[in-house]
């Protein structure tokens, strides 16, 4: 490998101790070569090109108030117990579960519930989804409905407290 | 006419432009190559299709692991000695320390990644970092299985400190829909 070759090559082989003048010499770099692959297979297997990504979030500021016909809310809670809890207005909630029961590695929302907020949102244009969050629910479930809600591309939605009145609420689910 | 093919033995091939390729390719990684510090504690982020990347400068983490404990980190080592001498230093004055006990953690608090926080004292550091740089961008990056209580905790930490912009850190799901 890599030998740096010539016709000269055989010249050094002569009787006498003078010291030719060294044109054309053999060197053997073969261990180098290894080495030098070996390392370049270290580096390309252990380097991980990924920068992690990131999902925005914007908050409201804490004085403004935005009023929404009560008609145009949907409010989805979750309980922590993967079911979630919807309600339109003021309607009793109404249990769905938030994963597919198959689904262990629970990826993706449940697809009743996916469907169910994609109807919404093209039923009624001015929809606007308030997420309330338990505090017994995981930090998991509150990325996988923020990415869904991104994957539809609904961007009405909003995070808000879970109260003791939404504890309350869900008591008369249906 | 008669072409009776040599049987080739020992032959040779001129190897010089592959190894050439080959350390073009290893000195290309090697110079690339950040190796990741230990991390303090094992996060095992969300996933999701988000496609947006992290930013490399000004960043304010806050991790919440999965035993719902609270690390920060700043990335400039400016802010980091900020943060130290407005809150960590009086600290250690009040607990009687010598200012060669000083320096010396000094020191260590500007190489450290991140450090722990309490989940009370977390304010505190957050609002100090706001002041110490304005730029800052704020991220949280909680472990999958880190209860809601303890993020919802930082964000509104971040709402306090009139951080109202911040990114979630995850990581890319490759399952499409």
């Amino acid at each position: 490998m890599g030998i740096v070759d010539s016709q000269a090559g055989r010249r050094s082989i002569k009787k006498g101790k003078r010291r030719t003048k060294r044109i054309g010499f053999h060197l053997d770099m073969t261990p180098m070569v290894d080495v030098a692959f070996l390392l370049l297979t270290f580096f390309m297997l252990t380097t991980t090109f990924s920068k992690s990504n990131t999902m925005e979030i914007n908050l409201p500021p804490e004085m403004t108030e935005v009023k929404v016909a009560e008609t145009n809310v949907m409010t989805l809670r979750i309980a922590g117990d993967g079911m979630a809890y919807y309600s339109l207005g003021n309607d009793a909630p109404r249990r769905i579960p938030l994963y597919d029961p198959q689904d262990t590695r629970q990826l993706a929302l449940s697809r009743p519930l996916r469907q169910l907020l994609k109807q919404q949102v093209k039923a009624n244009e001015k929809m606007v989804i308030v997420v309330k969050i338990s505090e017994k629910a995981r930090y998991k479930q509150l990325v996988d409905i923020i990415d869904e809600l991104n994957l539809m591309k609904i961007d009405r939605f909003s995070l808000d407290d879970y109260t003791e009145q939404d504890a309350l609420e869900i008591k008369r689910a249906v | 006419m008669s072409r009776i093919k040599a049987k080739r033995v020992g032959f040779r091939i001129d190897m010089t432009p592959m190894v050439d390729v080959a350390f073009l390719l290893l000195t290309f990684f090697m110079l690339t190559t950040k190796f990741r510090p230990p991390e303090v504690v094992k996060i095992d982020l969300p996933s999701s299709h988000s496609d947006m990347k992290l930013p490399e400068s000004d960043v304010l983490t806050v991790t919440v692991s999965g035993a719902n404990t609270f690390f920060m980190g700043v990335s400039s080592q400016q802010t980091r000695e900020k943060i130290f001498n407005s809150v960590v230093k009086p600290k250690l004055i009040a607990a009687r320390f010598s200012s060669a006990a000083v320096q010396d953690s000094l020191k260590q608090f500007k190489l450290a990644d991140s450090f722990p926080v309490q989940r009370d004292e977390l304010d505190k550091f957050v609002v100090m970092a706001r002041f110490a740089d304005q730029k800052l961008r704020p991220v949280v990056r909680a472990d999958a299985d880190a209860g809601f209580d303890a993020v919802n905790h930082v964000i509104k930490v971040y709402k306090k400190a009139n951080l109202l912009t911040f990114n979630l850190v995850t990581v890319m799901e490759k399952e499409v829909r």
